[in-house]
């Protein structure tokens, strides 16, 4: 029998079960609608228009909305975009050095998901530079983390 | 074979099958080596540091990929494999095995095996979210297959047993590492689980405790004497977890995971994985931290040969630029950097490892084999 990989087992099991999406949400993750979030991102604004920017990278990278629905995390995304973007080149490096084990972690998701949409990759240029100062920094530990989280943002 | 060349802590590389080596085990006296080549399992006799092992047995009644095998107290061999069953091997007088198939009642493959300390049961997990825990009914000569199913979530990537041979602990694809109770009515006491840190109750199947570390669990062992368990997950961390559910966790320090962990004493554990090279972790003031590598190649200092031979043939005209010759030579020289770099004994990943040789509760030599095919002995 050569098309063994290809029988659907499950159909002759209803006890199996597929693995559903929901099986894989982690615990304990706390639901944030876009109204809990929207002080966050009016400070995140407020830190990036006055130029305080380690500060901003900084409030974007703790406590990101894991548990918000896909346009909430969308709405945050694009603040937190926006704030990596105004960054001059030459200060990324310093800010970097200031962020925790777990900031960066978070960095790294945003800087993958800013890579795969279009806003993002108009700013390409700078999301690669943030890239390669954190790869620097920390080595390849956040991407092994960012491969295998399943808390998205 | 000769290994002058490896790093001190190498003892012997055997380069043995042309096929990964996804699990290996040696018998209580380390004479005999049983290790997994795709539908088989095969069953070497040691001789030595220096000199390739022997093979004695084929064991080939697997039709798919043999996934783990192990070996108990009593040199009896357990496989199991893609072809989600398992089987025992009981050793003949005459050096040959006599195999029983043991009804795993699984619909997927099983992917890791482990017996208990006593050697009358052993554990086997399977991509169908069941461990099955397997002992021998004498009345029917038979071996019974007992499933814990809940509250597993996806593929169970590990297993290992408590000293007590009652606690069970488990990893896998959902994340998760647990602790079940494997306790078999008639073949386990239950005085032996009085006063245990982990409860009070244990009906088999039941969950003892659970861990969430949220990317794959690829190895988990006990250290019994202390009541704790460590574990490596996909993330490249290794975590110790201990009966009051407290974990603590360290990064690996090149950043790629590990497929394999050992414990070498109470504060020491040793982890292999994706970077082909041992890494010992030490247990400090409250926290674990990263002590040494063992085998590590120096990617910034290459052989002193290299570039060597690489003068008598430059006396060309330099004024002729990037002739034709010259571009093909350094294309030609492409890739080739590597060649000239010390390598590390493990040319691939090391997915498990096995103590080799110990004493006084401290392990003083470990066996890893990897996806290159190849079983290496250190010495930590």
């Amino acid at each position: 029998m050569d098309n063994w990989r290809r029988i659907d087992i499950d159909a002759f099991d209803p006890e199996s079960g597929r693995l559903s999406a929901q099986d894989l949400i982690p615990p304990n993750e706390t639901v944030v609608t876009l109204q809990e979030l929207q002080p966050k991102i009016s400070q995140l604004r407020s830190l990036a228009s006055s130029g305080s920017m380690d500060s901003a990278v900084k409030l974007a990278t703790s406590d990101p909305p894991y548990g918000a629905d896909n346009s909430t995390k969308a709405t945050y995304f694009q603040a937190v975009l926006e704030a990596l973007t105004q960054v001059r080149q030459s200060d990324i490096a310093n800010i970097i050095q200031q962020l925790s084990s777990e900031q960066q972690d978070v960095l790294v998701k945003y800087l993958y998901k800013g890579m795969s949409v279009p806003e993002g990759q108009k700013q390409g240029g700078i999301l690669l530079a943030w890239f390669e100062k954190l790869t620097q920094k920390a080595g390849v530990n956040p991407i092994v983390r960012y491969l295998s989280d399943r808390r998205t943002i | 074979m000769s290994v002058s060349h490896h790093d001190k802590s190498v003892v012997a590389a055997f380069k043995l099958v042309k096929a990964p080596i996804y699990s290996h085990c040696y018998s209580n006296d380390k004479s005999l080596l049983a290790i997994t080549c795709d539908t088989n399992c095969l069953v070497y006799r040691l001789q030595g540091p220096n000199s390739q092992p022997k093979l004695v047995a084929t064991l080939a009644d697997h039709d798919k990929t043999v996934t783990a095998v192990d070996i108990s107290v009593h040199g009896r061999i357990v496989t199991c494999s893609q072809d989600r069953n398992a089987y025992v091997w009981e050793p003949l007088s005459d050096g040959t095995y006599r195999a029983t198939l043991v009804l795993l009642r699984i619909n997927r493959a099983a992917t890791a095996v482990c017996w208990a300390p006593s050697g009358y049961k052993f554990a086997v997990g399977s991509s169908a979210r069941i461990i099955a825990v397997c002992y021998y009914e004498q009345e029917n000569n038979w071996w019974v297959s007992k499933h814990i199913r809940k509250p597993i979530k996806s593929t169970v990537n590990c297993l290992s047993w408590h000293e007590n041979g009652v606690l069970l602990a488990s990893g896998g694809t959902d994340g998760y590492m647990r602790v079940f109770s494997g306790f078999i009515k008639g073949l386990d006491s239950k005085d032996i689980m009085t006063g245990s840190p982990w409860g009070d109750k244990f009906p088999f199947g039941s969950l003892v405790k659970e861990w969430y570390q949220g990317s794959y669990i690829h190895d988990v062992e006990w250290r019994s004497n202390i009541e704790k368990v460590g574990y490596v997950s996909h993330d490249g961390c290794l975590s110790v977890a201990d009966s009051q559910g407290q974990v603590q966790t360290v990064d690996a320090p090149e950043g790629l995971p590990y497929r394999s962990l050992l414990w070498i004493n109470d504060h020491e554990i040793l982890c292999g994985g994706y970077s082909c090279h041992p890494v010992m972790f030490t247990e400090g003031t409250g926290a674990w931290k990263f002590s040494q590598s063992l085998d590590q190649v120096n990617k910034g200092a290459p052989a002193a040969s290299h570039f060597a031979g690489d003068n008598d043939e430059d006396d060309e005209n330099p004024t002729f630029g990037m002739s034709a010759l010259r571009k093909f030579k350094e294309l030609d020289l492409k890739g080739k950097v590597t060649a000239h770099e010390q390598e590390s004994a493990h040319e691939n990943a090391i997915v498990q490892l096995r103590t080799f040789a110990e004493s006084n509760g401290q392990v003083t030599q470990v066996s890893s084999c990897g996806l290159d095919g190849k079983i290496v002995i250190y010495s930590v």
